[in-house]
């Protein structure tokens, strides 16, 4: 077992590297400053962690190497923001997006009829793209002079409630009569893309179809969804901002990390799909997609900063000396070891842990874990045992986009929110995951924490040593270069 | 055997397919007819396509012409996910099992409905049962044999009306083979059977019929006891891939 040994030698050797490194900065900086810089530093690495985690599982499995997760990371924060601070723009498009995707999921109820229909081979090839067109144009029609520069105008007005719990008026939305045909308009698109989707005609697409019952359901709740919230448009957001903060800001996580979910599976479906065959294009399509995506929060809400305001557990002045106390009082400091630090950061490690907790637990114990390290190795052996790898592709994609989403609005009670904020994490992320291993999540956590820590500590020193502050940055790039020279696989990447 | 080819039945009808891989023409109209309950193998020498019909069989390399039809249904042009679940194994060759998985969860991963394995475990351990002692071990820890056993025994955790098995003996220790021979041998009570098989004294004791597959196309087909009568034709298709026996496949 030579090799066995040779394994807890290098377990060991780091071991002793880590805690050598760590004595070292103790010793040299005192307790106060090294307790603080460690904490930040892994603030930093939980976030890091939770941008690197999907890229690493994307790029592990699929070998796609998203260049818009930072855009995912700042999408995210933006979902929650606004959800948190004022959620008239989330609540006024819902509806719209509801119908769509109704429309669009109508394809298990329809198709198998259509492709039993008997057409000539041309009108095979013609009848999807005149669908495409119709869907086009009654989309168009549907969202006509549909306010949504106003509407997002609105995310820009934090709304206060106050001591009697009214809110200020929120801006006027179209009235229902008006409003109400627009979501018709986009289930009939919706239904019409569906159609066109659906491949018409195509016998070599007949399979024997599930139960009318089953291919109902999705639909039927999506359709039900769509006319709730068309009607509750504007009572949603009174209720959501009258809530108490904390749980407000919890269902914010949930929406942002929800939103990145869906967007993923949207944006690996419909443009990451078709180009599998072709990956050099997969990178240039993504890195299109960040420019357009960051250009579209530009237009929708100015290149302008928001800072989030923090939910109220992290937000009273004062000092907590422990833990209860800060839960009790919502104090935003706590003081750990005689440090004063910043309680919402406490609350961002102990994501980026329970995020790290939980991949694991789903990469080794869940099925779908099983079948994620069976398709790094062999996707085409995965697919002949009769597991549809294509869907496992998109959830993959979704689940990294939905973690990306989450650092996102972990993110945001602390840093400007705005269309870059999350150019620098990508960077950082894919940093991480060369430092780390590519495809590996324990060294995506890894090199995270190691990044973060270097940057905390970079920021350290330089303010020490009155070095230019970009020390602190390029000291991530040199701990890479490092790491490619002696370990060109990445900590924890295999070598084949 | 008789009875056999007196039924018309066939659980699989491959039908003058043509498969390309890239611009390679692969296939050039390859017909297999495979009788229910019965063991077909493909002969041919290195590189005439038997490989790629099983994989055409089972949606990987998809054709550009001809028909499959599994059970009653053709099955060209569907996903490969959806033929496996149809009901067709597939042991691919190089005993492409996942190495970073443990031998359990290979066979875990195998499952089509909740409870597969327990329902075959023991139909499973009782061929191979190295398997179960194995069971903590990740796939790169095992031994070629044991891979290939792997392989084998993967297909056989769903329900799975016809299995395609693809060189099983290769890089095999003659002992291993004839383990092997015997499980497949085990296997015909309850399943039907492709096998592409290189090992021709292997091929011959096992499978009651034979296509012969040469650049691309059947050539010949019928009953293997016929085959084996018949030196002339063995030799002109199969070369020098008969002469060898069995102690000279090992690698």
């Amino acid at each position: 077992m030579k090799h066995e040994n040779k394994k807890i030698l290098y377990i060991v050797i780091a071991i002793l590297v880590i805690f050598g490194v760590l004595y070292g900065l103790y010793s040299y900086a005192g307790q106060e400053a090294f307790i603080r810089t460690t904490l930040s530093g892994l603030t930093l690495g939980s976030l890091f962690f939770l941008v690197a985690a999907g890229l690493t599982l994307i790029f592990g499995l699929m070998d796609v190497l998203n260049f818009a997760h930072g855009s995912m990371f700042m999408l995210g924060a933006y979902a929650g923001w606004q959800f948190y601070t004022n959620p008239t723009f989330i609540f006024g498009v819902l509806p719209l997006v509801l119908a769509f995707v109704a429309g669009i999921m109508v394809i298990p109820l329809i198709k198998p009829e259509l492709v039993r229909l008997k057409l000539s081979d041309s009108w095979q090839k013609r009848l999807p793209k005149l669908l495409y067109l119709a869907g086009l144009i009654v989309g168009v029609l549907a969202v006509l002079k549909f306010d949504i520069a106003g509407l997002a105008e609105t995310a820009m007005v934090a709304i206060v409630t106050t001591s009697t719990g009214a809110l200020a008026e929120l801006s006027p939305q179209e009235p229902l009569l008006r409003f109400m045909w627009r979501p018709v308009l986009l289930f009939i698109s919706g239904a019409l893309v569906a159609a066109g989707v659906s491949k018409p005609g195509d016998r070599a697409e007949i399979t024997a179809p599930e139960p009318l019952k089953n291919r109902l359901v999705l639909p039927i709740i999506l359709l039900v969804l769509t006319i709730l919230f068309t009607f509750v448009r504007e009572s949603a957001s009174e209720l959501v901002l009258l809530m108490n903060g904390n749980l407000r800001f919890a269902l914010a996580v949930i929406v942002a990390t929800l939103f990145g979910f869906l967007l993923g599976a949207l944006i690996e479906i419909t443009m990451i799909r078709p180009l599998y065959i072709r990956p050099f294009f997969i990178v240039l399509m993504t890195l299109g997609l960040s420019f357009v995506l960051r250009e579209l929060v530009q237009v929708l809400w100015d290149p302008l900063a928001y800072q989030m305001v923090r939910p109220p557990l992290f937000a009273q002045p004062g000092r907590a000396s422990t833990i209860a106390e800060w839960l009790a009082n919502g104090s935003s400091t706590i003081s750990i070891a005689g440090v004063t630090f910043p309680t919402y950061r406490l609350f961002v490690i102990l994501l980026g842990v329970v995020m790290f907790i939980f991949v694991t637990l789903l990469m080794t114990k869940s099925r779908l874990g099983m079948i994620i390290r069976a398709g790094v190795q062999d996707p085409q052996m995965v697919e002949a045992l009769g597991i549809n790898v294509k869907r496992v592709f998109t959830i993959v994609f979704a689940l990294g986009v939905a973690l990306a989403a989450l650092g996102g609005i972990g993110a945001a009670p602390f840093l400007p929110v705005q269309p870059m904020m999350g150019d620098q994490y990508q960077m950082q992320g894919f940093i991480t995951v060369v430092i780390g291993g590519m495809g590996s999540y324990v060294g995506a956590f890894a090199g995270a924490m190691i990044l973060g820590m270097a940057r905390a500590f970079g920021d350290y020193f330089a303010l020490k040593l009155q070095l230019s502050p970009t020390i602190a940055e390029a000291s991530t790039v040199i701990i890479m270069i490092i790491v490619l020279l002696l370990r060109p696989q990445g900590l924890f990447g295999k070598k084949d | 055997m008789t009875e056999l080819t007196n039924t018309n039945e066939y659980l699989l009808s491959v039908q003058s397919i043509d498969t390309f891989i890239g611009q390679f023409h692969i296939l050039e109209g390859v017909s297999v007819n495979v009788a229910k309950g019965s063991i077909t193998v493909l002969l041919g020498r290195n590189g005439a396509g038997k490989t790629t019909t099983l994989k055409t069989v089972m949606g990987l390399t998809p054709p550009r012409d001809g028909k499959v039809i599994f059970d009653g249904q053709e099955i060209q042009g569907k996903r490969a996910f959806n033929i496996a679940n149809l009901g067709i194994g597939y042991v691919p060759e190089n005993r492409a099992i996942f190495r970073a998985l443990t031998v359990l969860e290979n066979l875990k991963l195998a499952e089509r409905n909740k409870g597969d394995l327990e329902r075959h475990a023991d139909f499973i351990y009782d061929l191979f049962p190295d398997l179960e002692r194995l069971s903590k071990l990740k796939g790169n820890q095992l031994s070629g044999g044991q891979q290939q056993m792997l392989a084998v025994a993967r297909a056989l955790v769903p329900e799975n009306k016809l299995l395609l098995i693809d060189e099983p003996s290769e890089g095999l220790a003659p002992i291993l083979i004839q383990q092997m021979m015997e499980a497949i041998r085990k296997l015909k009570d309850t399943t039907t059977i492709l096998l592409v098989e290189q090992n021709f004294i292997m091929a011959s004791q096992l499978a009651e019929r034979y296509v012969i597959i040469d650049d691309g196309k059947s050539v010949h087909s019928g009953l293997m006891s016929d085959l084996v009568l018949n030196q002339e034709l063995i030799h002109q298709y199969l070369g020098a891939s008969i002469q060898a026996p069995i102690s000279a496949s090992e690698a």
